[in-house]
């Protein structure tokens, strides 16, 4: 299997450029052969358990995660988002797969690994280097190599993957894991606390701005292993962070599910900005394959006047069942979401966020774009809720959906609660086509159509491209218009 | 959907017997929805569509059925009239036919108008397609037991190509009763091909008793049909008042409905419109005003299933005291209906700080060649037009009074029957909270 695999992919190299005339291809669809090693499929205590002995974890970890595997089993799949999905078989997936050889530093990381972030662009070292990004390579379920640990350890940062985190400082993570999502917060929440592998863990000390961007590649490798990341990231009083996440995975054809929760805590002062940019293999134009994106991501300003951003681009997945969220415990916090969320072919996306102003004069603020093509559905489904104390909370939304193709839909669900009567909430929404009076435009001034549609898609989008960092931006705006290939004409 | 016969309010309204017609068909239906009803129970928030409105109080509640009381209560005749609305009257106390208080003399040429009850004695097959539905949705409970036990309301009809000019009136009155009751009322409404129709629906009380009032109404539009259609709900403080509409729009028909929901204690309108026929119309126009402990549930969906088709919302919400208002407006432009155009507004003041209100616009695009938006807000009156009135010298009082009356009235901008518009802002105003 693996020879043709890598036969493929030196294919795929050989004619790179034919494939990249020849329409939408998935620049990202190869595997890396590495060994790997990992549990049978299949789910029960024994799994938990077993996950937990390879992590070498401490007892009240195991016991955190049979918890959350009981409470999983009394609890039904969600079925309210507007998506369509197949029966998942819990028992017919693998909850662990690690590679082989564990390397100790970056300089023994498997050159086959290696070799994979560049295909992808990511060169590790370079990119680190030149970029100054701190780099924590999150391949399949273990972290491979983190550099740059010495310059963050300096200015008294803890960047390390959950399992190191969990036996390093056992006291941070007892603390505030599960304290933003608790393991029974909802499905797939509980699912992720279970059988979680691995994820990022960022420790900001008081009044520490980071000396550089954190960045984390996900990437789903091994065949039928279910990818369940844990991300915790704690900014104590008066610090700063900005996170970036990029996911690609290699093609193939079968389901995989991604239940990942992310974890944010912000203390009194502290400001945390999370980036991502999804490309998780979509399926192929029939809705053959792609992965199963199911994610809970959660904020909570817990201290005064602290500030959570979630910024996203969302390209990839064949499923997307995601919801940023910000719960606005202290007074004057803030909570932002910029999203930009785009379907094609057989794509579905249910994706929004949630803001809960519990403290005073707490504000919040919705950007969501939506695109959809092809025959894909692309819903935004977000929650405002003013609770009784949240005096003079503030929300802005916006939510606009661009459609592009006959077959396609563009949904948009916000539920907006108030129960303050000096808060104000709004709401605005539209959708609509690409005119044909902007295209004739662009056309007259003989811009190709695809050019047309892709520099309309990105003016469409372009408030949320500025949220992101630079580099991201301009990642975002290329997968946008490799994404939106064959989408007219 | 919860414990379905241990709920003192289902099995009450099951204890009423089972209507008989000596119709086969309309039987077998009563029955079936009877028993859906007595299986599926009342729908719990968990239900999306009563995500909300929670029934859990109202469930413990018992109501006796219309028969248990043998003497209709007096209802004064005079408190009937509306200015503006001089046309034909029906009127209905407790959900049963009242001749005397209804006005059916000088019915104007190509109007039918009679109560359900009659028509069914008489010609009951054209209402055969409407009365024998089987509710399926899980949030459909009410619809349920209306279809099970509605033996009266309204068979209204427009032949074709006739223009009705002097407003109907339909009048449901809850009037006061030994026990609490529960009644339900079933209208059918069509309007012929090119004909017209000004319809006034009004819901009033005679007294503080308790009641729950179900009521289904279908309303079908012909080919270039225009109706217009004013909703004057102020039910009695006690009542429970659970209506569906259900409106059809043929090709080029237009209808527009303006509603004010300002009585009842639980309140519940479903609103639901097909625009089935190219380059039809549907404009609502709707406010609710929940105070003291008033909830009031307007649920709106709109189904763009033509080329062409247009719809317009604009709903407003006041709540005060402990009042809790919610609103959904849910758009749907079905695959295949291009040149849709859909607006929806939804804004809403929040006067007290026990109140709460809950909005969820929604739009649900299927086709590309479409215009759609919608808008919702949740706030207060705007400081600086409060400034604005206050530096001209106005008292605080009476500026917040005049930018909440300009607030609600907004919603009856367009009404274009001048006398009842007039009389329709001076009731909103009226209920307005002394701020």
């Amino acid at each position: 299997m693996t020879s043709e695999l890598s036969q493929t992919s030196a294919t795929m190299r050989d004619n790179a450029d034919v494939a990249e005339v020849l329409g939408r291809s998935y620049s990202a669809g190869f595997i890396t052969k590495i060994e790997m090693t990992g549990l049978p499929p299949g789910l029960d205590e024994g799994t938990v358990r077993a996950i937990s002995a390879v992590k070498g974890e401490p007892a009240w970890m195991t016991e955190w995660r049979l918890q959350a595997y009981r409470h999983w089993l009394t609890m039904p799949q969600p079925d309210w988002a507007k998506l369509s999905i197949d029966p998942i078989d819990y028992q017919a997936i693998s909850y662990y797969a690690a590679p082989k050889v564990q390397p100790k530093s970056l300089d023994e990381v498997d050159p086959a690994l290696l070799e994979t972030y560049e295909k992808l662009g990511i060169p590790l070292h370079e990119r680190a280097a030149l970029a100054g990004v701190a780099v924590d390579a999150v391949f399949d379920s273990v972290s491979v190599g983190t550099t740059f640990r010495k310059q963050l350890a300096a200015a008294g940062v803890l960047f390390c993957s959950m399992s190191e985190a969990i036996r390093e400082y056992p006291d941070i993570v007892r603390k505030y894991l599960g304290s933003v999502v608790p393991t029974g917060d909802n499905f797939f929440a509980a699912l992720n606390s279970a059988v979680f592998s691995d994820g990022s863990f960022v420790f900001i000390p008081r009044g520490v701005r980071c000396p550089m961007e954190l960045s984390t590649y996900f990437r789903i490798n091994a065949q039928n292993t279910g990818q369940f990341e844990r991300t915790l990231i704690v900014a104590e009083e008066g610090s700063h962070v900005s996170y970036l996440e990029g996911c690609t995975a290699p093609k193939r054809d079968e389901n995989q599910l991604h239940a990942a929760v992310v974890e944010l805590v912000a203390l009194e002062g502290a400001q945390i900005k999370y980036s991502t940019v999804q490309n998780w293999y979509p399926g192929d134009e029939n809705g053959v394959g792609g992965i199963y994106n199911f994610v809970t991501k959660r904020g909570d300003c817990r201290g005064d006047d602290s500030k959570i951003s979630w910024t996203q681009v969302e390209t990839g997945s064949a499923i997307t069942w995601k919801y940023p969220s910000v719960v606005l415990r202290g007074d004057r916090s803030v909570g932002e979401f910029y999203s930009v969320a785009l379907t094609h072919h057989h794509q579905q996306a249910d994706t929004g966020t949630k803001m809960i102003h519990l403290g005073k004069h707490t504000k919040s603020k919705i950007v969501s774009k939506g695109i959809s093509a092809g025959r894909s559905s692309n819903s935004y489904r977000g929650l405002v809720k003013v609770e009784k104390g949240a005096e003079g909370a503030r929300n802005y939304t916006q939510c606009d959906s661009l459609l592009i193709g006959k077959q396609c839909g563009a949904h948009t669900f916000p539920y907006m609660e108030v129960k303050n009567p000096s808060a104000i909430i709004e709401h605005e929404a539209t959708t609509s086509k690409i005119s044909d009076d902007q295209m004739f435009y662009c056309r007259s001034r003989g811009i190709a159509e695809e050019d047309a549609v892709s520099m309309i898609v990105d003016g469409f989008c372009k408030q949320v491209f500025r949220e992101l960092p630079m580099e991201f931006a301009v990642e975002a705006k290329k997968l946008l218009e490799v994404s939106l290939e064959g989408a007219v004409g | 959907m919860s414990q379905p016969a241990t709920l003192p309010l289902v099995s009450s309204l099951l204890d009423a017997p089972l209507p008989s017609s000596g119709m086969t068909w309309l039987d077998t239906a009563r029955r079936e929805n009877r028993e859906a009803f007595a299986a599926g129970g009342l729908p719990d928030t968990r239900v999306e569509a009563w995500k909300y409105t929670a029934l859990r109080a109202l469930g413990q509640r018992r109501f006796g059925h219309v028969d248990d009381v043998a003497q209709r209560p007096a209802v004064d005749a005079p408190t009937l009239a509306l200015p503006g609305v001089d046309g034909p009257r029906l009127v209905f106390v407790n959900g049963v036919f009242c001749a005397d208080l209804s006005v059916l003399d000088r019915l104007p040429e190509g109007l039918t108008l009679q109560p359900l009850s009659q028509a069914l004695r008489g010609d009951p097959e054209p209402l055969r397609f409407a009365l024998s539905r089987h509710y399926r949705e899980v949030g459909d409970a009410f619809a349920r037991i209306n279809a099970a036990y509605a033996t009266d309301g309204v068979v209204l009809r427009v032949a074709a190509h006739a223009k009705i000019v002097a407003p109907v009136q339909l009048v449901f009155v809850g009037a006061a009763a030994e026990t609490d009751l529960a009644w339900h009322v079933r209208n059918v409404i069509a309007l012929g091909e090119g004909a017209e129709l000004s319809l006034v629906e009004q819901y009033m009380a005679a007294g503080e008793q308790a009641q729950l009032a179900t009521l289904v109404s279908d309303i079908e539009l012909g080919e270039g049909a225009r109706l217009q259609h004013v909703v004057l709900q102020n039910a009695a403080i006690g009542s429970s008042l659970i209506r569906r509409s259900s409106v059809r729009l043929q090709a080029r028909a237009h209808a527009t409905v303006h509603a004010l929901e300002l009585g009842g204690a639980l309140v519940r309108h479903d609103l639901q419109a097909d625009l089935v026929g190219d380059a039809s119309r549907l404009d609502t126009r709707g406010i609710f005003m929940p105070h003291g402990r008033q909830h009031i549930d307007t649920q709106l969906a709109i189904r763009h299933q033509a080329l062409h088709t247009v719809s317009s919302s604009n709903w407003r919400g006041v709540a005060n005291d402990r009042a809790r208002g919610v609103f959904r407006g849910a758009i749907v432009v079905a695959p295949g209906a291009d040149g849709s155009d859909a607006s929806l507004s939804n804004k809403n003041l929040l006067l007290s700080p026990a109140a709460e209100i809950d909005t969820k616009p929604e739009l649900e695009i299927h086709a590309d060649e479409v215009k759609a938006a919608h808008g919702a807000t949740v706030g207060q009156l705007d400081e600086r037009s409060l400034f604005y009135l206050r530096s001209r010298g106005i008292p605080q009082a009476d500026a917040r009074a005049l930018l909440t009356a300009a607030f609600c009235r907004a919603v009856l901008d367009d009404l274009p029957n001048e006398v009842l518009r007039d009389h329709l802002s001076a009731m909103l105003i009226a209920q307005l909270p002394n701020t």
